[in-house]
């Protein structure tokens, strides 16, 4: 038990709450520069929601733009540890809610973000070298449980597991799939972009990204390894941000990762800080009060970490109920830390037949969707029946009382050319999304 | 058991990075036999194929604006049919330029300019009668280019005597000849634009390779495929009534005016199956097809590049198939244009699903992240 009420020093979570609060702003900001709020939650005419999740809708272009000027705040309150706990709880809730409104932008790191955040929410990261601190001295708190820090390496080490136990399949491993796809895609990179283009380098890097996966984590928990494992993580990440348009995750990563160290480097880190900022920050140097829970809001925390992490070992494996390939059907592919693993591409027609009089159309995709979601779209199965959906409320409106919707996709993976990838026969107009395995999309064959 | 795995995993990178520095070292960025020569297929495609054309659209443009000049100094019959003929030639020749939007293009915006259509008759004759427009507007996209100059040389009459009479006792001939200047100028200054950007754009579209996105490969690809989905789409597609529960629009062709709707197309998807096979009056460059074969790209087993080709042979057979004008064919043999939109149909896929997968090229008409 000594993981979980061990007193620690709080130094750790305070350095967490400053690397996840920079981060979470420069991405944030970088979201709105890009013009992503207008290109991904109000230009769309119709989001791809998540099942149960309907009614979430956002909210037009002042509410997006108010809501990610909150996220900025939230972010920056975090950063600074003011009003810690209603800024993460803030964050955590507008943050989710951007992510629920289309599954097309679905990225296993904003999936990650929401989760940091949530546990967050629950660990007292604010009681030491905070404003929330200056404002109360009071509450300053040296030593915290040590299952407020291990919870997060927790979550960590999982991630990172999962990402590798999810690269131990035939096409990473035998076939270097996707990576001789894409690495030589950057062959115009100075120094090394020709060797990208060797199908050796492909396999090596395959290779070497699932042992990394499969093993940092416990590097990084081991005292005597941590330093190196670091210094790996730094340059695996480099690498990838390099090679790939994975946008912010490399820096979360490498950012939050710092969490593993020992509190004495996270005390060197917070005396650096402090020389920076004793011109602003006047910090009295209090003992502080050891950290106190009530019996009853400890195990209510205790429930809730004990549900999350059962659920978060559980989830990847989900896949296992469900027939047929996985990279395939996609059925169980999400939430599972499933990163990097696919060059899937694919290209759908649909089409809405009017059984009354035998007349068809063939629907131009772009009138309803951006081409970001239709490419997202054409591979996922249950975004293809949230679209044929969209398309028989469309028509039942323009008097076809009883539109037939089918879908023609063709669809390719790790380089097996395109193939029909759902039964075009079907009338999705009828077909409902559950849990259950979609029996309408046609079998895998690697032939 | 963790020291020894981190041992190895410190000292394969250790390899890796040593690998790379000698590799850098020691080589030119020419020696890479085993690698597609990127820039070779970029230099081709810009040399052989992207300038001529561009060279022959401008020549072409310039010839359009000095026989409107020509005809609108003293309209007759003559000089009607030599500004038609010199029409003709600049539609025929925007085939070949109309995949290239990006760099210079995608500044000048060229495709919406010069090639919108079905264009607006309303638009155009309320422009003509008002005297006072500004063709830069949103509005008027519809209302100038080449299809509002096929409308303006053989729409306004049942023959060319008519047509005539609109530029000369019509009461407003003078604003029409002045409108038709003004088109004929706006599509030069286009041309002229474009084809001069090219001039220093060459530079960094040869030196981009890779097929990551932003490169040259990547933009041409983008964009080849959009342009496809155009012929597919809007030359046959829509007014066929494929998209519109069978209900045909035959006015909605390219060129309905001038009746050369077939002809366009094939010469469209002629411009870009050369791309595609980077074939050039220079003879059979690298292109595509040879970094599908150098990437050994399959489909079904088989080589996608040969399956490319042949569907590309498939649609264009379909096409030629096909008779002019276009407009009435989907009236008569509405069967025939189907079946050729069926075979272009099977092409998008091939080039927007397997090539761009093949070569790890994203489909990104925007921007986003992945992981």
């Amino acid at each position: 038990m000594t993981e979980i009420n061990t007193s620690k020093h709080i130094a750790p979570l305070v350095v967490l709450r400053m690397a996840f609060g920079v981060i979470m702003l420069i991405s944030t900001v970088r979201f709105v520069l890009r013009g992503w709020i207008d290109a991904f939650y109000i230009h769309p005419k119709f989001h791809f929601t998540f099942y149960g999740f309907g009614w979430v809708k956002p909210m037009g272009a002042t509410g997006m733009y108010a809501l990610f000027s909150l996220l900025i705040i939230a972010a920056i309150f975090v950063t600074i540890g003011l009003f810690y706990r209603t800024a993460i709880l803030l964050f955590f809730l507008c943050f989710t809610y951007v992510e629920l409104i289309d599954k097309t932008t679905y990225l296993n790191h904003y999936y990650f973000i929401s989760v940091m955040a949530f546990l967050m929410i629950l660990v007292p990261a604010n009681r030491y070298f905070s404003v929330d601190v200056i404002r109360n001295p009071r509450i300053k708190t040296i030593r915290v449980p040590a299952w407020t820090i291990n919870i997060f390496k927790l979550q960590l080490l999982l991630v990172y597991l999962f990402a590798g136990i999810s690269k131990l399949n035939y096409d990473w491993l035998i076939a270097a799939m996707p990576l001789r796809i894409w690495l030589p895609a950057n062959s115009n990179l100075p120094v090394i972009g020709g060797l990208l283009s060797k199908l050796w380098v492909a396999y090596a890097f395959s290779w070497c990204g699932a042992v990394f996966d499969l093993f940092i984590g416990f590097l990084l928990l081991n005292p005597s390894t941590r330093k190196p494992a670091y210094l790996m993580v730094i340059i695996f990440h480099l690498v990838t941000a390099w090679l790939f348009r994975i946008g912010m995750f490399p820096y979360i990563m490498i950012f939050v990762t710092i969490i593993f160290f020992s509190t004495q480097t996270h005390l060197k880190i917070i005396s650096v800080l402090r020389k920076i900022l004793r011109a602003v920050a006047g910090e009295r140097e209090t003992p502080g009060i050891p950290y106190r829970l009530s019996v009853s809001k400890r195990n209510v925390i205790y429930a809730i970490l004990i549900l999350h992490f059962t659920i978060q070992a559980l989830l990847p494996f989900r896949y296992l109920l469900y027939p047929g390939s996985l990279y395939w059907t996609e059925e169980g592919y999400r939430f599972s830390w499933r990163v990097m693993l696919m060059e899937k591409g694919g290209t759908a027609f649909f089409h809405v037949k009017d059984p009354e009089t035998g007349l068809q159309s063939e629907i131009i995709n772009a009138q309803y969707l951006t081409p970001f979601q239709e490419n997202m779209m054409a591979t996922q199965p249950d975004m293809i029946l949230q679209y044929a959906h969209l398309l028989a409320r469309e028509y039942q409106k323009k008097g076809i009382k009883h539109p037939v919707v089918t879908a023609e996709s063709y669809v390719t993976l790790n380089g097996i050319g395109s193939r029909l990838y759902i039964d075009s026969t079907v009338n999705l107009t009828n077909e409902k999304e559950t849990f259950d395995h979609k029996k309408w999309i046609l079998p895998f064959h690697r032939k | 058991m963790r020291k020894s795995i981190y041992v190895a995993l410190i000292a394969a990178s250790t390899l890796i990075a040593v690998q790379s520095c000698k590799k850098s070292g020691s080589s030119s960025s020419t020696d890479n036999s085993s690698s597609f020569d990127n820039k070779g297929m970029l230099r081709n495609i810009s040399t052989n194929i992207i300038l001529p054309a561009y060279t022959s659209f401008q020549t072409a443009s310039v010839n359009l604006d000095a026989a409107v000049s020509a005809f609108n100094a003293s309209p007759d019959n003559t000089r009607l049919l030599a500004l038609q003929t010199a029409f003709q030639a600049t539609y025929k020749q925007w085939q070949a330029v109309s995949v290239f939007e990006f760099g210079p293009a995608e500044t000048a915006t060229l495709r919406v300019n010069v090639n919108t259509y079905p264009t607006s008759v309303s638009q155009i004759s309320s422009n003509i009668s008002s005297g006072t427009y500004d063709l830069s507007t949103f509005a008027n996209l519809s209302a100038k280019g080449l299809p509002a100059m096929d409308y303006l040389l053989f729409g306004l009459g049942a023959d060319n005597s008519s047509i005539l009479l609109m530029y000369t006792s019509d009461a407003a001939a003078a604003n029409r000849k002045a409108y038709l200047a003004k088109l004929s100028a706006e599509i030069k200054a286009a041309a002229t634009t474009v084809l001069t950007g090219w001039s220093t754009y060459k530079a960094t579209f040869d030196a981009s390779a890779g097929t990551a996105t932003g490169s040259s490969t990547s933009l041409l690809i983008n964009q080849l495929v959009y342009d496809y989905e155009i012929l597919k789409n809007y030359e046959v597609g829509v007014p066929a009534g494929v998209q519109s529960m069978g209900t045909t629009f035959p006015t909605k062709v390219q060129a309905y005016y001038s009746k050369m709707s077939v002809q366009l197309a094939i010469l469209h998807i002629q411009a870009i199956q050369n791309i595609y096979l980077g074939k050039s009056t220079q003879g059979d460059g690298l292109g595509l097809d040879d970094y599908l074969v150098k990437a050994n790209a399959k489909k079904d087993g088989a080589s996608l590049n040969t399956t490319i080709q042949n569907q590309f042979a498939a649609a264009l057979a379909k096409l030629q198939g096909l008779t002019d004008p276009l407009s009435d064919q989907i009236k008569t043999n509405p069967a025939a244009v189907t079946a050729a939109y069926t075979e272009l149909q099977k092409l998008t896929v091939l080039l927007k699903t397997d090539m761009t997968s093949s070569l790890g090229v994203l489909i990104t008409f925007g921007d986003n992240d992945g992981d």
